[in-house]
Formats: structure tokens, sequence, C-alpha cells
């Protein structure tokens, strides 16, 4: 994106046209995370559900969400600030899922006491 | 203000168009970690119950229409494609491509609510909805088998499946033939197999009403760029729209497995 950082040119005086995305790199994006969900769906089946498949899923999934998040939301043109929001959302998440789990999976030992 | 920043596009407020843009990406990127913690929130909720009752969990999505949801998969990922090829259509200031492009996307979108909407249709059909379907249904499928023997029962609902109608929905049957005496299965909570269904209702239904969201901002999208008051200059009112929308693309990533691929593959009776 342009940013006060950016080069102007006279054709393109905001800097804009700069970092325009290659429709090459966006198919290739594109068909690994679909190819990926269409693999998650197969392993799924062909696994059924054991306690390996969860944790399965969810790493491909993350995997997909990583690539949307860093080409498609564009992450990777490193604006630092976006950069710090996104993973601030993750870290605050992070710490929800601390604190609660912390105490929902361990009730059963106190009750047990 | 720089002469080389100066355009009609820019607000009174900013200095150029470069602190404009990224003030904006900031903005949305705010919004989207809301939505991650709000999301978030119901995610933990599920995770929490699917330790609980992780045998309930996996009996009941193994009836939800995992076919749907990965024709849905292929319409969010391509339509999270085409908006970002608006992106670059808006930057080059080709407007008939961001035009087509954002007419895809929302195309794309409404085509996920319409197999969503064909889902709940089976689903209601199925009376696979928590609360007094649910248990009527339930309780019609218990009610012939409770004085039968298991091999009976097996008999009994393996006939009641080759009708072309039915007397009893395949989830009933086979949560009828699992929690009846003499099956060697762990017997299955209804009530826990419920909880479940109000999780994929709530979690799909505010993913459905983020998706409608979605597809109302790429509309007045399309109006704008129609009028023509999306210059390249304003190419980051297309991506504040497509960051929203590609957050609503990666959270089904997740709903998906949570969902409609924790069942797959479970063996029925």
């Amino acid at each position: 994106m342009a940013d006060p950082t950016t080069p102007a040119t006279t054709n393109d005086p905001h800097g804009i046209r700069k970092d325009v995305d290659s429709p090459g790199q966006l198919f290739v994006v594109f068909a690994t995370v679909l190819g990926l969900a269409l693999v998650n769906v197969f392993l799924s089946q062909s696994i059924g559900p054991t306690k390996f498949t969860l944790p399965l899923q969810l790493a491909i999934g993350s995997v997909q969400a990583g690539l949307v998040g860093y080409y498609f939301m564009h992450l990777r043109q490193g604006d630092k600030v976006v950069i710090l929001t996104a993973l601030s959302s993750l870290f605050w998440m992070g710490i929800l899922f601390v604190l609660f789990m912390g105490d929902y999976m361990t009730r059963h030992l106190v009750v047990s006491q | 203000m720089s002469a080389s920043t100066h355009s009609p596009v820019l607000k009174h407020h900013f200095d150029d168009l470069g602190q404009q843009h990224a003030s904006e990406r900031l903005g949305i990127w705010m919004f989207l970690a809301t939505e991650v913690l709000f999301f978030g929130g119901i995610f933990g909720a599920y995770t929490v119950y699917r330790l609980w009752y992780p045998s309930e969990f996996v009996l009941a999505s193994s009836h939800l229409a995992w076919k749907f949801a990965t024709i849905n998969t292929v319409f969010l990922i391509t339509s999270s494609l085409t908006i970002t090829l608006g992106i670059r259509a808006a930057k080059l200031g080709d407007r008939s491509a961001l035009l087509r492009y954002l007419l895809i996307t929302a195309a794309l979108g409404t085509a996920f609510m319409v197999v969503k909407g064909f889902e709940y249709k089976a689903d209601l059909h199925e009376r696979y909805v928590p609360g007094p379907m649910f248990q009527a249904e339930y309780a019609e499928a218990v009610k012939p088998i409770a004085t039968m023997t298991h091999a009976q029962a097996e008999a009994y609902f393996a006939a009641d499946a080759t009708k072309s109608h039915p007397d009893h929905e395949p989830w009933a049957r086979d949560l009828a033939l699992r929690n009846h005496e003499g099956s060697t299965a762990a017997p299955a909570d209804p009530g826990k197999i419920q909880l479940f269904l109000c999780f994929y209702y709530i979690m799909t239904g505010i993913h459905g009403i983020h998706i409608i969201v979605g597809i109302g901002c790429i509309l007045w999208l399309v109006w704008e760029a129609w009028r023509g008051t999306i210059p390249p200059e304003n190419y980051s009112t297309v991506e504040v729209v497509s960051l929203y929308w590609h957050l609503v693309d990666a959270i089904w990533l997740f709903l998906m497995p949570l969902l409609y691929l924790a069942g797959i593959g479970y063996g029925h009776h």
C-alpha cells in the first residue's frame, strides 16, 4: 500500500501501483489454500475421528489462515503497526484460552480432593 | 501537504494519502482484532465442551452435511481470491475488472448462503434441531425398539433405512441404537448431542450474518465503483472491505474442521 515512505513516480504519483499483487502469486496461494482444504477433508475421512485428527485438522486450518493473512490480507507488506495489531489479537485470544482452560480443565482435580 | 500527494480523495484531516491509507488499514485491523476475540470466545466454549464430551460431539458431527460445507469452502476461498484481484484492479484503475471481481465475489458469497440455506432446510427436514423437534424424533426412534433385543433393533432400523420414506431419521436411528440395551458402544447423551447442535447453529448462524454483512459491503463497493468514485487513490476502500471478507473466510476455515469434519469417517450403524 502507499505509505509516506513509498517513492512516488510521475506515472504513479502516490506510489500505489508499486506493490500491486502479482496475479500468478495470488493464484498459487489460492490453489494452495484450496488444496489444503481438500486435503483436510480427505485426511479426516481416511483417518476417522482419532485423538490426532482434531490437532491435524486445526494445524491445516492454521496454515490456510496464515496464507490468507500473509498474502491476501497483505501482512507480507510489513506494515508494522498492522502486524502488531494482528499478533495482539492472537495474543489476547491466547490469554483468553489459557485463563478459561486453566479453570475448566482443572475443576475435576479440585472436586476430587 | 506535499504537492505530489494532493488528491481529491484525501480527507482534510490527513497530511497525505499514505497516512490516510495507513489509518484506514489500522482501523479495520483494530475491528478485526475484536472479531477474533468475539469468535475466540465461541471457539473457546466449543473447545471446553468438545474436550468434555468428545464421543457425543463426534457422533453429532457425523450427521452434518460435510459435502455442502466442502462446496461452501470452495466458494469462500475462491471469493477471497476474487476480492484480492479486485484490489489489484482498483490499484491499476481498471474499473471494469474491479466491477467484475466485486460482482463475482458477491455472487460467491450469495452462493455460500444459498447452499447454507439448503443445508439448514435438510437439517430442519430431519428434525436435527435442538429442542422439542429433536426430543420428539428421538423418542419416536427409541419407542419401537424398547422391547427388542439389540440384534432385532439393528434389523428393524436396517429395514427402515431401506424404505423410500423411512419412519426414522438416520441420526435418530443411530442414536437410539447406540443407547439401546445390549449395544457395545458407549451410550451417547441426547442432551449433549443437542449441545453440539446449539454450537453448530450459533457458530454457523453468526458466521452467516457476517457473510450477509460482507455481501452488503461488497454491493456498496459495486455501486461506488459503478459511479466512478473508486479511483486508484481510493483503492483502500476496497482493501478495507476485503480484509473483513478474508477474516470471515479464515474463520470458516476453522469452523469447517470443528463442526463438519469432527465426525467425518465415523462408522454408523
